[in-house]
């Protein structure tokens, strides 16, 4: 038995081995062909290039007929293939390419977007944002530099974006995406009834005084609804709009509980631990305690807007103008007598950012095939009228009608193949050609106002580099989960004393490191940009 | 008992035996062994612009962020305490109800409650949490309006962390019954009956059966439901965790799991080698575990061990 | 003698009916209360919760379910075919592999038992695997791509190995060696006649697993017309969570376009239904006596 024994191990030992030589074998192979993507595009420009050099008249070399994948997040929508049909037929004939219209689907959509760039499948054009971590991205190499194929072969698209959006999208002095030129505006304003204001007489709310005077007079008088809709996304939903509101943030989300104010970007400050967290975290902790939003909210799924549209709640602390009107548009057509409002944080803090032209773009990750004549399609996108509004509004007269220049849908967003940007082509609007829908006015008049008071978003540009405190940047994250979520949602009883634990939990995990290295990096970037 | 022989003697003696096997060889190597090379980039700092093997070599550089979250004990702790739980409860609970199924004699019901035992296993756990949910939220949950109709004091359950332990196992068990239940039910259906005649002629009673046939011949079914369970006992789960309890901090110290913990902290980041080391601690503890057990089973009865 | 023995078994069968009859109410409560949910309108479950009898009675959920009814057909399609397909491939794959791993004149057996159940405990990850799987095999939008991976398990290899093994004795396979038949025969000809309980088992489970897969499709198609019922459904609900988690600083704002609780609920109905008309199928094998008999016969 015991001979036995050791034959087996033997035996199994060998088959391990061979395994494992199978396996270095073939990740051989592995290695040297996930390595050549890059060679292959580190060459691939440069032979082709060449080549443009020999006919350098024309800047573009499409001899060689090639097909792009391209990819943007989210679902596509019904009628794509007649549309990439169409497309291609185009791009077929002006740039000897296809182009396959590839979409992530929102499910693990961010896992998904990590893989394509990290595995080097050949990707052509990916979407690019400030929430997909473009910056972090383009640092740490996923994607092409553009500056030097731009002007060969994009020369109208880099004409087309104005220079300081190119200047504002580089990392480390390279341009790594093309930004969308649409001036739009995502800050936050109070998104309230209007009808139930009116009827018990409550304040405008115009800052967290008057807002809360408002909830305070929904609890009282209508018992049956909740005053303000809120989920388990307490940070981002909650804590980091409660901070635009009262704080005078930068813009955000501001990590690792960093404090930095539009009025004082220079100075970067702890938020965690400070008065000044203290005096909000006692004001939410009120609202917990008054009964204005669940006290499971930690564990509500709900989306912010349902429980308005239901009737459910009769608040949303911050929502940014697109999106009220959304919601309000969706209350109405169930509840015409209704009424919802809306008060941007502009009218309270006096200014508000467009956004970044970080926050809509497009690519070319390092695996790319054909990273020339990837742009040279992506600069039809933009700036030809054709493939421009068919990606973005689809076939007219089978998806959309124009009427007195308002763009109609043909049918309801249930029937309709196409809805209006249905391929999510937010990156590639081209202002010029852009097609709304009536309802759109409500929102194009709040921007007409924002319009008015407008500053520049001073944060986006950062990009932070936290390869050197990773593990602690985890632990933190832990820490807020934790023990800062609690103390957002308003749970905890003591306030100094649940302050202190999660204070104790962060520096232990190495707080004081994170923060001082996100402030050095803070003031180089202040300083480059000329930020005071 | 066969002689010893060589590899290639024995290749030879049983080929079709080897025929039969390698489809399964070849499964294996492609989709398992081959893929394990990536086991190194826990090992290395990702680089985009270059391949695995290029990649530099930073040592155990990745695994510092399981040891210096300072939780890492305690996500181990609940990590095993709950697997540990989901493996006791859960297989003695299916081998009973598989006992007592496979007794029962109205052959409708039978097949009926079986198949109704088996519908939690479609409950995906997104809209298994909306119905908790529903159930226990403190304002107009079902529990708590029952409480007030009944007078009685409502109870906050989504800021009680010691109820989330039981709920936890309870969900787990509730969803995952019928599936395991079946197992055992169709070993005992290979239970020959000339068993349980003869015991029967011994007078046995049913009790009595049950216990000194029924119960040991499960015995090889339930060896390898342990060891597979014990092997991946840092893993898993993750869906049951994470819907649950999501951002709840306040349940975290009784409900965070190893999962979660990583899942938590490489949202933001994609950091390949931190997943992958995170993945090659849960390995090895697995490893280890069923090498020890196996190597125990292997010494009381050598036919119900693994390898 | 004979009265007690039957005074234990009425016991016995008393407790059995009990608990049974509890576990399967504890079960198939919250299923009512899925179903009832999906047949409510979405404002009354946002604002009342759920009820085992629908408030406000709606069939908006299922609308909008199969607002695009030939995305569903469709989906319903592949998910047969790969259910079909894949449980029948690896059943015989399986199958083939235990009845090996079990015979206890193959010498290896433990080797290869250790070989199948050390992938369980080792993985490289995801990334290794999803090169391995788009860059060396080349399955992007193949229906190779939803099957081959599951069409084994290391699990289900021993589970069958182990039926097997107690359904099959040694003695006949012994019996039939001596007769003169070869390994591939005996297989095919007693232990697939004999372990009609275990496949049926792990027939059961792959199947299971084939309809339930979304990270499949999730991963490797990007065909619309490629999806898997179960991706185009969860594909849906977690729509709605990518939605709750953006903030509204990233400006994504996904229109008209939201489904909806009740949306969520007839979907976890639809997904389930055929299924379960499979489990019955496999339950009749689930009775004694029944092995023997077919191979006598």
């Amino acid at each position: 038995m015991k001979k036995k024994g050791k034959i087996l191990t033997s035996i199994l030992a060998s088959i391990m081995f061979v395994s494992v030589l199978a396996g270095c074998a073939n990740s051989g192979n592995n290695a040297s062909s996930s390595a050549s993507p890059s060679d292959e595009t580190s060459k691939s420009p440069s032979a082709s290039a060449s080549a443009p050099a020999e006919s350098s008249s024309t800047g573009l070399d499409t001899s060689k007929k090639v097909e792009l994948q391209f990819y943007m997040l989210g679902d596509a929508p019904k009628d794509l293939p007649a549309i990439q049909a169409e497309i291609n037929k185009m791009a077929e004939a002006e740039l000897n390419a296809t182009v396959q219209f590839n979409f992530t689907s929102w499910t693990d959509w961010d896992q998904k977007y990590k893989l394509l760039l990290s595995s080097g499948q050949p990707v052509d054009l990916i979407f690019t944002a400030d929430w997909t971590q473009y910056q972090s991205y383009a640092k740490s190499g996923a994607f092409l530099p553009l500056d030097e194929l731009l002007p060969a072969a994009a020369p109208k698209l880099q004409q087309f974006v104005p220079q300081d959006m190119w200047e504002a999208v580089k990392i480390d002095g390279k341009i790594y995406t093309v930004p969308a030129t649409y001036k739009e505006y995502v800050n936050n304003g109070f998104v309230y009834r209007e009808d139930l204001r009116e009827k018990y007489n409550l304040p405008v709310p115009k800052d967290i005084a008057s807002f809360e005077q408002y909830l305070d007079g929904i609890k009282k008088n209508e018992p049956n609804i909740q005053p303000l809709s809120l989920n388990s996304d307490v940070k981002t939903n909650f804590m980091d709009v409660f901070r635009e509101i009262n704080d005078d943030t930068i813009g955000g989300p501001l990590p690792y509980g960093i404090g930095i104010k539009y009025g004082k970007p220079a100075e970067v400050y702890s938020y965690w631990g400070s008065d000044e967290q203290k005096k909000d975290l006692e004001t939410i902790q009120r609202w917990q305690q008054k009964g204005y939003f669940p006290k499971n909210v930690l564990n509500v799924k709900d989306t912010l807007q349902d429980p308005i549209t239901s009737g459910k709640a009769a608040a949303i602390l911050g929502d940014n103008p697109n999106r009220y009107n959304d919601t309000m548009i969706k209350m109405l057509s169930t509840h015409p007598e209704w009424k919802l409002g809306y008060t941007p944080y502009a009218e309270t803090r006096g200014f508000a950012t467009p956004v970044h032209p970080i926050h809509n773009g497009f690519a070319i990750p390092q695996s790319s095939k054909n990273p020339e004549r990837a742009l040279a399609f992506y600069e039809k996108l933009v700036t030809d009228k054709r493939y421009n509004q068919l990606t973005e509004y689809g076939i007219e007269g089978k998806n959309y009608t124009v009427e007195d220049g308002y763009y109609k849908m043909v049918g309801d967003s249930t029937s309709n193949g196409f809805p209006r940007e249905g391929m999510q082509g937010w990156a590639w609007r081209n202002p010029e050609y852009m097609l709304f829908d009536k309802s759109y006015d409500g929102v194009k008049e709040i921007f007409d106002r924002l319009d008015a008071v407008a500053k520049p978003d001073l944060f986006t540009g950062f990009v932070e580099d936290y390869s050197t405190y990773q593990p602690e940047r985890a632990a933190l994250e832990q820490v807020e989960k934790q023990y800062f979520y609690p103390l957002y949602a308003g749970l905890v009883k003591n306030i100094d004393e649940g302050i202190k634990t999660a204070m104790d939990k962060a520096n232990n995990a190495g707080l004081e490191k994170v923060q001082n290295s996100y402030k050095e990096q803070w003031a180089a970037y202040t300083a480059s940009k000329g930020i005071k | 008992m066969a002689t010893k022989r060589t590899l290639l003697k024995e290749i030879i003696t049983n080929r079709i035996l080897f025929i039969m096997l390698l489809p399964t060889i070849a499964f294996f190597l492609i989709n398992s062994y081959v893929p394990m090379v990536g086991v190194y980039y826990a090992f290395t700092k990702f680089d985009f612009k270059r391949s695995l093997f290029n990649s530099e070599f930073v040592g155990l550089q990745n695994f510092e962020f399981l040891w210096k979250s300072g939780i890492l004990t305690k996500l181990t702790l609940n990590t095993l305490g709950y697997n540990l739980a989901f493996i006791i409860i859960g297989n003695v609970l299916a081998i009973v109800t598989a006992i007592l199924l496979s007794e029962l004699r109205i052959k409708w019901f039978k097949k009926l409650t079986q198949s109704i035992m088996f519908l939690p296993y479609f409950i995906s756990f997104v809209i298994l949490s909306v119905i908790v949910y529903n159930v226990f939220s403190y304002e107009n949950g079902f529990l708590n309006t029952l409480l007030k109709s009944l007078s009685i004091e409502p109870v906050d359950v989504y800021n009680t962390p010691w109820a989330w332990v039981i709920l936890i196992v309870l969900f787990y068990i509730w969803k995952n019954l019928g599936y395991s239940m079946i197992i055992y039910l169709a070993a005992i259906t290979g239970i020959s009956d000339e068993y349980y005649e003869a015991a029967k002629i011994d007078g046995a009673n049913i009790f009595q059966r049950t216990w000194y046939i029924t119960v040991p011949m499960l015995k090889p079914t339930f060896v390898v439901l342990l060891l597979f369970a014990l092997g991946s006992i840092m893993k898993g789960q993750f869906d049951l965790f994470y819907q649950l309890i999501g951002n709840n901090g306040v349940l975290y110290n009784a409900t965070d799991i190893l999962d979660t913990y990583v899942y938590r902290s490489l949202k933001v980041t994609f950091d390949i080698g931190m997943a992958s080391s995170a993945g090659l601690y849960q390995s090895l503890f697995g490893f280890v575990l069923v090498v020890t057990v196996n190597y125990i089973i292997r010494k009381v009865n050598e036919d119900y061990a693994l390898f | 003698m004979k009265i007690k023995d039957e005074k234990y078994t009425g016991l016995f069968h008393s407790i059995a009916y009990t608990v049974i009859l509890l576990a399967t109410i504890a079960c198939l409560f919250p299923f009512i209360l899925v179903i009832s949910a999906s047949f409510t309108q979405n404002d009354s479950i946002v604002k009342d919760g759920f009820h085992l009898i629908p408030k406000v009675f709606s069939l908006e959920g299922y609308r909008l379910v199969f607002r695009f009814p030939e995305h569903i057909l469709n989906a319903y399609g592949v998910t047969v075919l790969t259910t079909v397909v894949g449980t029948l491939l690896g059943l015989l794959f399986i199958t083939m592999a235990g009845y090996v791993l079990q015979r206890k004149d193959f010498q290896y057996r433990n080797a290869f038992s250790f070989f199948i159940y050390f992938t369980t405990l080792f993985g490289g990850g995801l990334v290794p695997w999803y090169i391995m799987m788009t860059k060396y095999l080349n399955l992007m939008d193949t229906y190779t791509v939803l099957i081959f991976p599951g069409l084994m398990t290391p699990f289900l290899i021993i589970l069958m190995k182990n039926f097997i093994r107690s359904a099959v004795p040694d003695e006949i396979i012994e019996s039939a060696k001596i007769d003169g038949a070869n390994d591939f025969k005996i297989y095919y000809r007693i232990v697939l006649q004999l372990s009609m309980p275990g496949i049926a088992t792990v027939g059961l489970f792959l199947a299971l697993a084939y309809w339930n897969d979304w990270f499949l499709s999730s991963l490797f198609i990007n065909k619309q017309d490629m999806y898997q019922l179960q991706f185009y459904l969860y594909n849906v609900i977690n729509t709605i969570q990518f939605i709750t988690q953006m903030g509204a600083g990233t400006g994504v704002s996904l229109g008209g376009d939201i489904p909806t609780e009740s949306t969520k609920m007839a979907m976890a109905i639809i997904a389930t239904g055929p299924i379960v008309f499979l489990y019955p199928f496999v339950q009749r094998y689930f009775v004694k006596g029944l092995t023997i008999g077919a191979v006598k016969g």
